[in-house]
């Protein structure tokens, strides 16, 4: 999962830091006289600021053209998903759903094929995270009210996946939920 | 200050009203998104020839409008402003424009008039037709007219379907709608994707951004001006300030 | 220097505002108990602890900052007292009008209320959003007037372009702008900012409300208002408590003072942009928002990074390797503080990369990031000055052996409890869940860990909240 990738790789930044942070702190408080400081700090500190440069330059490039936004922009759905949040359920159909009377429907995708999902909401602002049947964070989008987000993802694995909201939208937040099955 | 506020408000109330725009139920336009098209029989009406509506959208997208020729409403102007929209504003072949009668009444000869009458015959763009499977059609695009027996008219709504080379609904347009939303229709017809999309119905005024589908762009709304409007007056304030406190304080040596 | 007034008016911030953070974390500790099943609040209210939790705590370390740079501004010009006075008042004001709406009120919708959530909002009593939105502008309109009237007195002696320190850009110059009014006016210029965004934001709700309907406002630009205010104010907390490190922590560490340079100068010059324009990384997950400005939030997040590291953090670490310094509490707090601020930074930058953020998005990984930098960043920050100003009149502070033992017990139970927080973002647990569903089965335990060290990082506190009011308490009450 990227998550616990991301994990890992925060937990060794910040051992990194951490190390850097004591290490520079012991050479203080260990010293007995004067430790005559860094040598030449502001080549030092070019140095330092051209790396994360690189980096992070490394870092933008690397990520930016894989955004959800441009995932998939040249192909065709399989499938289109309703997907209509309120205050505290989804509402899922391959039809329409009609904001006075909202139906929900039973949801099988297809597995390996691009879907869509088209995801607003009637009231205030929720969260549409999908989340596998190992409970993972898989993918998600805002539904916000007068607009309509399109999510569009390809489910590698069948089995049931769970929708949890992921905007705060009042105290019935943590019981909004709903699952669709991937065959 | 409380005054000015209200004052303030109440303009915003007023300015509102004016921009009120024709009301369509938000998600009426959602229905039927991506489903397929049902494949129509056509008989066109200059020459008669029979044909499917799929050979229609499998050499270029459509645009279905939906009409029929005896209507005292809506039909005709809605039908001539998608004409001068297409010819003046879009000028875009890259599609085609069906023209179907939903009225079983209407023959062959009926549309061939309502061709003439707005000088699309000799357009290749245009195509008017009948077809005897009305019903099929219309519950494949989510088109529902009733017929008003005293008025001897159908209530509906003016329609447009944009329709892909796959046969998938993948727009729908309902009342008299502004050029703009036109090209975005037609950019949906080619399957290009934007992310996301605003619903109709909302007044657009301090939205922050308009979708531009000509260029794929979103251009700056009214709304944006609000984001940026703060850094704007922070800096403006400070620099007021100075120009004030200086003109208070005899100038102070900075030593 | 600094006058009698000014130091009696801060022991009152201080004690004010260690009183009203110890209340913060018992609600925050509260929180967590439930979130992992221990207690079983009512799901109102625990909302309702969440907001006054979030907004009470943005509050009080705003004014942390703000009070430390008005106190430490009069060694450069002349600050007023009553303005200091009336944003005391207003806050305590404030503080009470906000936990009205909250306690009594139940008003829930957190303390980033985005539209329209307050008008739809549940359990909440009709009153309480009317309440919580003048609780807001009672705060907006004394901080308003502090910072005006500090950036007046910046102003009366400082031109524009001396406070923004231009002149250090050429290589020859005349005067010097000191880094502390440096910081301070770029970070009240982005603090009026937001504060402008929060009138907005409240004037708009007032319309929507006020016209019964008739005017509806636009979801997508309320959001973007929202997290313009929300995470500009967050971000210039910090800056302000960045200011203080600029003044004291030579001076307190026995070394001359820290000057500007070029780089310095560039450095704040470019975070205010980028501070300005960061907060876009809020909505990523909106695809509404064009695409352009998504780019634009990633990489302002970014860009933010550089100054911050490239000049703040590593001038701390000059000052510090290899160089003989007199540790006290003080600086240790400062440096571990600037640790807190780095690692956090990390995390940041991890979620503002569109990609992560798609699965890090409103799970635990983003308080656990706002919360490094916070309760192990800012907090640090404000606790070294009430420290250093409640025993400025005391002769050689070292390093106790008793304040060893407070800050590990700081550093465990604030590691700890951060962590907890880290791993439920990692293992995809949602924030702001009162109660987890069984099948996150992390995050129950998880809750738990970080409610038992949030309890010894609590124990510390109390600690420091119990040295430095005594001492503030006889300043106080220290005959002139
Ligand atoms: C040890 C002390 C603290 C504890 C135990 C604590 C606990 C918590 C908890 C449990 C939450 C809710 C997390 C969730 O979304 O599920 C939270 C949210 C929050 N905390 Fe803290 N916190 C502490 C310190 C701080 C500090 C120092 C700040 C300073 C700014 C702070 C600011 C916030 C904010 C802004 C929120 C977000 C509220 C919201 O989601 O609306 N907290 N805290
Ligand atoms: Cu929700």
């Amino acid at each position: 999962m990227l998550q616990h990738e991301l994990l890992i790789l925060f937990l060794i930044l910040a051992g990194i830091a951490t190390i850097v942070f004591v290490y520079v702190f012991l050479s203080s408080w260990r010293l007995k006289e004067e430790g005559g400081g860094m040598k030449k700090p502001l080549k030092k500190r070019f140095w330092f600021s051209l790396i994360l440069v690189v980096v992070l330059g490394i870092f933008a490039t690397a990520t930016l053209p894989r955004s959800p936004y441009f995932q998939y922009a040249h192909e065709s759905p399989a499938k289109v998903i309703h997907v209509d949040a309120m205050q505290f359920m989804f509402y899922m159909s391959e039809h329409a759903i009609d904001p006075k009377l909202p139906v929900s429907e039973n949801i099988e995708l297809p597995a390996n094929q691009m879907v869509e999902f088209r995801v607003t909401s009637l009231d205030v602002n929720h969260g549409f995270g999908i989340y596998d049947s190992a409970m993972h964070l898989i993918t998600q989008v805002q539904a916000m009210p007068g607009y309509v987000n399109r999510l569009r993802y390809t489910f590698k694995k069948p089995g049931t996946y769970h929708v949890l909201c992921l905007e705060y939208c009042g105290m019935g937040h943590p019981v909004m939920e709903t699952s669709f099955v991937v065959k | 200050m409380f005054k000015n506020i209200v004052c303030f408000c109440l303009a915003f109330g007023a300015c509102l009203q004016l921009l009120a725009q024709t009301k369509v139920s938000a998600l009426d336009e959602e229905s039927n998104i991506y489903h397929r098209v049902f494949d129509a029989p056509l008989t066109e009406s200059v020459s008669g020839q029979k044909g499917f509506l799929s050979q229609q959208y499998e050499r270029k997208p459509l645009i279905l409008a939906l009409v029929y020729t005896r209507c005292t409403g809506i039909c005709s102007p809605f039908l001539l402003q998608l004409k001068d929209d297409i010819l003046f504003n879009l000028r875009d072949s890259s599609f085609r424009v069906v023209v179907l009668s939903f009225d079983p009444r209407d023959s062959k000869a009926d549309m061939n008039s309502l061709q003439k009458r707005f000088g699309l015959e000799g357009n290749s763009q245009w195509l008017f037709a009948t077809t005897d499977s009305i019903r099929s059609l219309n519950t494949s695009i989510g088109f529902a007219p009733v017929w008003d027996s005293l008025r001897k008219q159908y209530n509906h709504e003016a329609l447009l379907v944009g329709i892909n080379s796959g046969g998938y609904i993948t727009k729908k347009l309902i009342g008299m709608r502004s050029s703009h939303d036109l090209e975005k229709m037609v950019t949906s017809i080619h399957n290009v994707f934007s992310p996301s999309y605003r619903l109709p119905g909302s007044s657009t005024l301090f939205s922050c951004f308009n979708y531009d589908p000509k260029s794929g762009r979103s251009t700056p709304g009214l709304g944006l001006l609000f984001v940026g409007l703060p850094a704007g007056l922070a800096l403006l304030i400070v620099i007021l300030l100075r120009l004030m406190v200086r003109k208070q304080t005899p100038a102070v040596p900075d030593k | 220097m600094e006058s009698q007034g000014m130091k009696k008016i801060t022991s009152v911030w201080i004690i004010t505002i260690l009183m009203l953070f110890v209340v913060s974390i018992v609600l925050g500790i509260l929180m967590r108990l439930n979130q992992g099943g221990v207690i079983q609040e009512q799901t109102l209210t625990f909302y309702s602890n969440l907001t006054t939790h979030g907004l009470t705590m943005i509050g009080i370390w705003f004014v942390a900052g703000m009070m430390a740079v008005n106190y430490l501004m009069q060694r450069y010009v002349r600050t007023s007292f009553a303005v200091n006075l009336t944003a005391l008042i207003f806050t305590v004001i404030g503080v009470l009008l906000l936990w009205l709406s909250t306690f009594a009120g139940k008003f829930n919708a957190a303390w980033t209320f985005l539209y329209p959530l307050p008008f739809k909002d549940f359990g909440a009593s009709s009153w309480a959003t009317t309440l919580f939105l003048i609780s807001l502008a009672v705060f907006g309109i004394g901080w308003f007037i502090w910072c005006i009237s500090l950036m007046a007195n910046i102003l009366k002696k400082y031109s524009l372009a001396e406070a923004f320190a231009w002149q250090h850009l050429r290589k020859e110059h005349k005067t010097d702008t000191p880094p502390f009014i440096l910081i301070t006016t770029v970070t009240l210029i982005g603090i009026i900012t937001c504060l402008i965004a929060a009138v907005i934001i409240i004037v708009l709700f007032f319309a929507e409300m006020l016209s019964q309907g008739r005017f509806v406002n636009d979801a997508l630009l309320m959001k973007n208002l929202t997290y313009f205010f929300g995470h500009t104010i967050a971000n210039e907390m910090l800056y302000l408590g960045l200011a203080v490190i600029y003044e004291l922590f030579a001076e307190v560490s026995g070394r001359p003072k820290w000057k500007t340079t070029w780089y310095v100068s560039l450095a704040w010059n470019c975070s205010l942009v980028f501070i300005l324009t960061a907060f876009f990384h809020h909505l990523y997950m909106d695809f509404v928002q064009p695409e352009g400005l998504q780019i634009v939030g990633q990489l302002a997040s970014y860009l933010a990074s550089l100054p911050a590291a490239g000049v703040t953090v590593f001038s701390v670490f000059i000052a510090v390797y290899r160089t003989k310094i007199k540790w006290s509490l003080t600086n240790v707090l400062f440096f571990m503080g600037i640790a807190g601020w780095v690692i956090g930074g990390l995390g940041a930058v991890i979620d503002a990369t569109i990609t992560n953020n798609v699965v890090l998005h409103n799970t635990l990984w983003v308080p656990a990031h706002f919360h490094t930098y916070n309760a192990m960043g800012n907090v640090l920050f404000s606790l070294a000055f009430f420290y250093w100003f409640s025993t400025q009149s005391l002769e050689n502070i070292r390093l106790s052996t008793a304040a060893k033992g407070l800050l590990v017990t700081l550093l465990i139970g604030g590691i700890g409890f951060l962590l907890a927080f880290y791993i439920g973002g990692s293992d995809s647990v949602p924030r702001r869940y009162s109660n987890y569903p069984a099948s996150l089965k992390e995050a129950k335990p998880l809750a738990l860990m970080g409610a038992s060290f949030a309890i010894v990082y609590l124990i510390a506190i109390l600690s420091f909240f119990y040295n430095i009011s005594r001492r503030c308490l006889k300043i106080l009450f220290a005959s002139a």
